[in-house]
């Protein structure tokens, strides 16, 4: 599996990334979108983690600007906030969400379950 | 209640509420880096258990990484604390430097804030006799609209020049020209009126100046009309 894991908390997600490594997935990190956009350009991803707020681009403008490059690309929202906002559920439609923090055997479960439905 | 009461219970709270879920954020930002390097240290312990080499350098890396975060987190709260106690007295004498530099803080907890630089020329932290409360929520308004503009990499500049005897100018400016159309909004001009201060554009070079009176016949009104609703 191969995932890339798009937010501006850096040492958050240098962590998580060594974490799902130490796990077997390949994770590759970015911390913007427009960082983002451009490495999945270049490599093909499973599957996207991304941060709802991020400084520029949001996770939900990034999550329509990737799947314009790559339309197999699943994705996996993260909010700092304890729920959604009503006007981010619409947004975030199908995909799932996660709560930071993050417990990392329910996000692999989730990584899981959606590349296995696509 | 008329007019200032008004605004300021109603604004004051969309303000307040900004600002808490702003706070939250960073407090779940911070808690998910310490849960993170946690699970880091637990995932080289289970390692170390199955015969693998610890290596003591990422040990001090992480307990390094948590101490930093819960000084954030310290800082976050003892932020969050001084913007709480900014409704204890609704007329009050305040140091500019000191609520600028808080407001400049809660502001940066947005996701698209720029970095700001506070410029103090002035040794001398003035006093001013205002509402704090509301004052921190026109500099907040404020600077999320220079945000728009200058975005999250973007630089903005706050000096203050106190050359004249009754009051403090604010002037805020950024490296690049910052689009200042549509301002004042009309709940930034209410709130610059009720407070007396002056919002002046200068085109030319794009800088908004605050004129920051030490003492204004607005905020003398203000403190009547709220000791009157207090009461009643």
């Amino acid at each position: 599996m191969k995932i890339i894991l798009v937010d501006d908390e850096q040492k958050f997600i240098n962590m998580l990334a060594k974490r799902l490594i130490m796990r077997g997935i390949q994770a590759d990190i970015a911390f913007t979108g427009e960082d983002a956009i451009k490495k999945v350009r270049d490599t093909v991803y499973d599957a996207a983690v991304l941060d709802i707020k991020m400084p520029g681009i949001s996770g939900i403008q990034l999550k329509k600007e990737l799947k314009v490059i790559d339309s197999d690309l699943k994705f996996i929202f993260v909010t700092g906030h304890g729920v959604a906002s009503k006007s981010e559920s619409n947004m975030i439609e199908e995909d799932l969400y996660l709560s930071k923090p993050l417990d990392i055997e329910i996000l692999i479960e989730d990584l899981n379950k959606i590349i296995k439905n696509g | 209640m008329n007019n200032a009461t008004n605004f300021i219970s109603i604004e004051g709270l969309k303000f307040f509420g900004k600002v808490n879920a702003s706070i939250s954020h960073e407090i779940k930002n911070i808690l998910a880096i310490i849960s993170e390097t946690a699970g880091f240290l637990n995932d080289l312990t289970d390692l170390a258990k199955q015969g693998e080499d610890l290596k003591l350098s990422l040990l001090e890396n992480c307990t390094e990484s948590i101490a930093e975060d819960i000084q954030r987190g310290f800082d976050t709260i003892k932020q969050m604390n001084q913007f709480a106690h900014s409704v204890d007295v609704p007329i009050k004498e305040i140091k500019i430097f000191e609520t600028v530099e808080l407001t400049v803080k809660l502001s940066n907890f947005l996701s698209f804030s720029s970095k700001v630089e506070i410029e103090n020329g002035d040794k001398e932290d003035k006093p001013v006799l205002t509402c704090p409360f509301l004052m921190e929520s026109l500099i907040y308004q404020i600077l999320l609209f220079v945000y728009e503009s200058t975005g999250p990499d973007g630089h903005v500049l706050i000096q203050f020049d106190s050359q004249k005897k009754d009051g403090t100018s604010l002037i805020i400016s950024t490296p690049t020209n910052f689009i200042l159309d549509g301002f004042p909004t009309p709940d930034i001009q209410r709130a610059a009126k009720f407070l007396g201060f002056e919002l002046n554009i200068n085109s030319s070079n794009q800088k908004l100046d605050i004129w920051v009176p030490y003492v204004s016949k607005e905020i003398v009104a203000l403190e009547k009309e709220l000791q009157i609703n207090l009461k009643s």
